[in-house]
């Protein structure tokens, strides 16, 4: 390789696209005369009767048939994509999705969002794992450090871009993440991982699946990390920002009868992050969650869910942060005449939020609880059977803050070949007020507030949006969506009263729009090389209203890039090789000013045999190092070059 | 490697041309490697091979062979998805003395001697006389219909998360004195109406 020192961005991308081209305009003998899409019938008769279950059968593009068919902007990051990407985190699998803005901003902490509004406290997403949601009622946010996983038990994550409309709860305003993981019937036997390297210090697994009775499997794991420190910016002192964690959990999946299916989860998990390098964060938490689908067909079905949440947090400075969320669900769908397919479905969530306060900084009352109640409906109606379809559908919701909040949506679904959809959509959807929007202090000293509680109301969204999914052979398949957000009620931060101007309140006084497209493929290209990535580009018109004198100008406390671009390869080589590229670009983002970045990670995997797998991982290859966020009132912390190798055992 | 160098040297050079414009032609100038359509799909040849093991994994009364060193004979009620490939995996194949065959039924009323009978067509009122003849004749029936068990039959394929599954009818299958092997128990769903 050429050096990459000052090249540009684009120069690089370049370069590795022809890289790709050129192994690919010459393969490997052995693939070339390999018959194009077919099994060998001595290859398959040589599988045992487990393996022959776990072939895949029908290409991934066209697997989950609501990707092709929905009117949202979906986008699904499978196990195979996370596997062959070296992906060590579900923040870095996360990166995976086009549609995402990903950052990561010290060794534990990840700015995420979609369609813009990006922070380290970005407010606008729903997150969801295995259907427990996981933000906390104090900003809205996720504390991603404690979302973790072990990666290979992910079965794929979902990602909707833009509001998630009626299906989706609370918070779904600019984007829906979905982590779904497998069935304990499919990580059946024992996994075993073993990781070292410069940043990834250590990482360990260990899972067992086994059955109980015939149709009641289980799993068992626990897997545990050590990750280095970034890097001071821009003189590479090391920062001390680096996170320990351990976590253990147990699945069961009973397939009481045909038609039904029970599942039960349990997670615990100690977390040591140190995002400011000087004391470690100490944040616990466990859950437990079970679900029990009826399913009579795939119009048809009825699901009830409850799940418990404990988390607590001590920011070792005296500051400290429990929550426990109880939440009950139900939604059942159900088909009516000839045209209308209902669902309809009902939630409430009780959390209590109980905070340790100093005397200057401190949420007010320290204990709330808070609550949130929804119920929705929705009506899928085939206008013209199997080429037009309009989906109505409304969700109301009450919460601890506010009054009602009404979230509609119509969509418009038209599918004029087989292979084509085009579809377009309007929706509402709201953020509902966090603590921190109204219950939350700082003071310049006792009595004396610098920052003050205040009536701060729901922002709202009013999205519009258009999209084209088209899949021009069996192994390409292209998705465009495109949208125009209007935001209103927008968080602002308000000076207070003459002479001082304090004390500072949060308020609704930022509105404008947002618009942009979003550009994505996936093309499997032959048994042995697919391709998969996107291209996203974001503008953002943000003002300050009449009655607001927002001391961040309409900033939306959020840095967004206006362009990005992902491109993924997975080629599976001759001698059980595996090469895995992933390739980003990720667009400047303006206040605070960060540089646009190239990040290259590459993994090589070697399959010794059926049992044993050796991989050798490079992440952020480009350059030595780079920034990717700088939160408001922090220094910028550098992500450094790594390299990692990992030992799998699966029996 | 020295085409390599070259394609690389003559990228750094003057003449920009867009990424985006190769990445498309190199999809482009792919697409046509894709496979023909008329051969057995993927899911055919999987499902193929595990009628196959079937014959393993399944025990017979010796009253469904008229002589012991019988063929056992896979049949395939209705439109044939399998194509060759079924008989390329029997081909040359033996168990416990019998030769495996394949015979294609195209109407009920064609049905003859065989073990093992897939059935394709989603007739059901079809399927009552079938699943009567297979209770007698000891054969066993495996489909890939919605409700195939719910109507008696033995053995379905079911599609979940882009890979096959078995589910197997248990009662029917005791019904017709057929043994299941633990292993294929193990690994199917099992249900007993």
């Amino acid at each position: 390789m050429p050096h990459t020192g000052k090249r540009h961005p684009a120069r690089l991308i370049m370069s590795v696209i022809l890289l790709i081209a050129a192994v690919m305009l010459f393969p490997p003998r052995a693939y070339a005369q390999a018959p194009g899409h077919s099994f060998q019938v001595d290859t398959l008769k040589k599988l045992s009767l487990e393996e022959l279950m776990n072939v895949e059968v029908t290409s991934v593009s066209k697997r989950p048939e609501k990707l092709k068919a929905a009117a949202s902007a979906i986008q699904v990051i499978t196990q195979e994509d996370i596997r062959q990407s070296g992906a060590t985190s579900v923040p870095e699998a996360l990166r995976l999705a086009p549609n995402l803005q990903v950052a990561q901003v010290n060794s534990s902490q990840w700015a995420i969002s979609a369609r813009g509004f990006s922070n380290v406290l970005a407010n606008k997403l729903l997150v969801l794992i295995d259907g427990r949601v996981v933000y906390t009622p104090m900003y809205a946010g996720v504390f991603w450090d404690v979302q973790n996983l072990v990666l290979e038990d992910i079965d794929r994550i979902e990602v909707i871009s833009g509001p998630g409309g009626t299906l989706w709860g609370a918070n779904a305003v600019n984007g829906v993440i979905n982590i779904i993981t497998k069935n304990s019937k499919d990580t059946q036997g024992l996994f075993a991982e073993a990781a070292v390297g410069t940043k990834l210090r250590g990482l360990g697994s260990l899972r067992y699946g086994g059955k109980l009775a015939k149709n009641l499997s289980y799993r068992v794991y626990g897997t545990a990390f050590k990750r280095g420190s970034t890097i001071f910016h821009p003189d590479s002192v090391e920062t001390n920002d680096d996170w320990t964690m351990a976590q253990g959990g147990v699945r069961l999946d009973w397939q009481a009868t045909e038609n039904d299916a029970v599942a039960f989860q349990t997670n615990v998990y100690n977390d040591r992050p140190d995002p400011d390098g000087d004391n470690p964060i100490v944040a616990r938490g466990s859950n437990a969650l079970a679900r029990w689908a009826h399913t009579t067909s795939d119009q048809s079905n009825l699901q009830l869910q409850v799940y418990y949440d404990h988390t607590w947090r001590d920011f070792r400075n005296g500051f400290t942060e429990k929550l426990n969320t109880y939440d009950v669900d139900g939604q059942q769908r159900f088909r009516l005449g000839q045209r209308h397919e209902i669902i309809y479905g009902l939630g409430f969530r009780y959390m209590e939020h109980d905070v340790t306060n100093l005397e200057l900084f401190a949420f007010e009352p320290a204990k709330k609880s808070l609550y949130l109640f929804n119920v929705f409906l929705q009506d899928e109606i085939a206008l013209v059977k199997e080429k037009l379809r309009l989906t109505l559908g409304i969700k109301v919701e009450h919460n601890s803050y506010t009054d009602f909040q009404y979230q509609p949506n119509a969509r418009l679904n038209w599918t004029p070949t087989p292979t084509q959809t085009l579809w377009t959509a309007v929706s509402r959807a709201v953020r509902n007020p966090a603590r921190i929007d109204r219950e939350f202090f700082l003071y310049l000293a006792p009595q004396l507030p610098f920052v003050a509680g205040s009536n701060f109301q729901s922002e709202e969204v009013l999205a519009y949006e258009l999209g084209w999914r088209i899949q021009p052979h069996e192994g390409l398949s292209v998705s465009l969506a495109t949208f125009y957000n209007v935001y209103d009620n927008i968080r602002s931060v308000e000076p207070g009263p003459p002479p001082l101007g304090i004390p500072i309140t949060f308020g609704n006084g930022v509105k404008g729009n947002t618009y942009g497209a979003e550009l994505s493929a996936t093309y499997q290209l032959n048994d042995w090389w697919r391709l998969r990535g996107g291209y996203t580009y974001l503008k953002k018109n943000l003002e300050v209203k009449e009655n607001s004198s927002d001391a961040n100008q309409g900033s939306a406390e959020s840095n967004d890039p206006s362009h990005q671009v992902l491109i993924q390869s997975m080629m599976k080589l001759p001698g059980r090789i595996e090469l895995g590229t992933v390739l980003r670009y990720v667009g400047a983002l303006p206040k605070p000013k960060v540089s646009e970045y190239v990040g290259l990670d590459i993994r090589l995997g070697w399959k010794l045999d059926k049992r044993i797998e050796l991989n050798l991982v490079g992440q952020n290859l480009v350059k030595s190092s780079h920034t990717e966020f700088i939160p408001s009132s922090q220094v910028a912390k550098d992500i450094e070059r790594s390299v990692y190798a990992k030992v799998v055992c699966r029996f | 490697m020295s085409f390599l160098k070259a394609i690389i040297s003559r990228k750094t050079g003057r003449a920009a041309v867009e990424p985006g414009f190769i990445l498309f032609a190199v999809l482009l100038s792919f697409g046509a490697l894709t496979p023909s359509q008329n051969e057995t799909t993927k899911e055919y040849q999987v499902k193929a091979v595990f009628l196959y093991n079937f014959t393993q994994f399944i025990e017979w009364p010796p009253e469904a062979f008229p002589q012991p060193d019988a063929p056992l004979v896979i049949g395939i009620l209705g439109p044939d998805p399998f194509g060759k490939y079924l008989d390329e995996t029997v081909q040359g194949e033996k168990i416990n003395g019998h030769p495996l065959v394949v015979h294609r039924f195209r109407t009920l009323a064609e049905i003859g001697h065989c073990q093992i009978l897939f059935i394709s067509t989603d007739e059901k009122n079809q399927w009552k006389q079938i699943f009567e003849y297979a209770k007698a004749q000891h054969v066993l029936t495996v489909g890939d219909v919605t409700n195939f068990q719910k109507q008696g039959g033995m053995i379905r394929f079911f599609p979940e998360e882009n890979k096959i599954r078995i589910r197997i009818n248990l009662t029917s299958v005791k019904n017709a004195d057929l043994k299941v092997s633990s292993k294929l128990l193990r690994l199917a769903e099992i249900i007993e109406p």
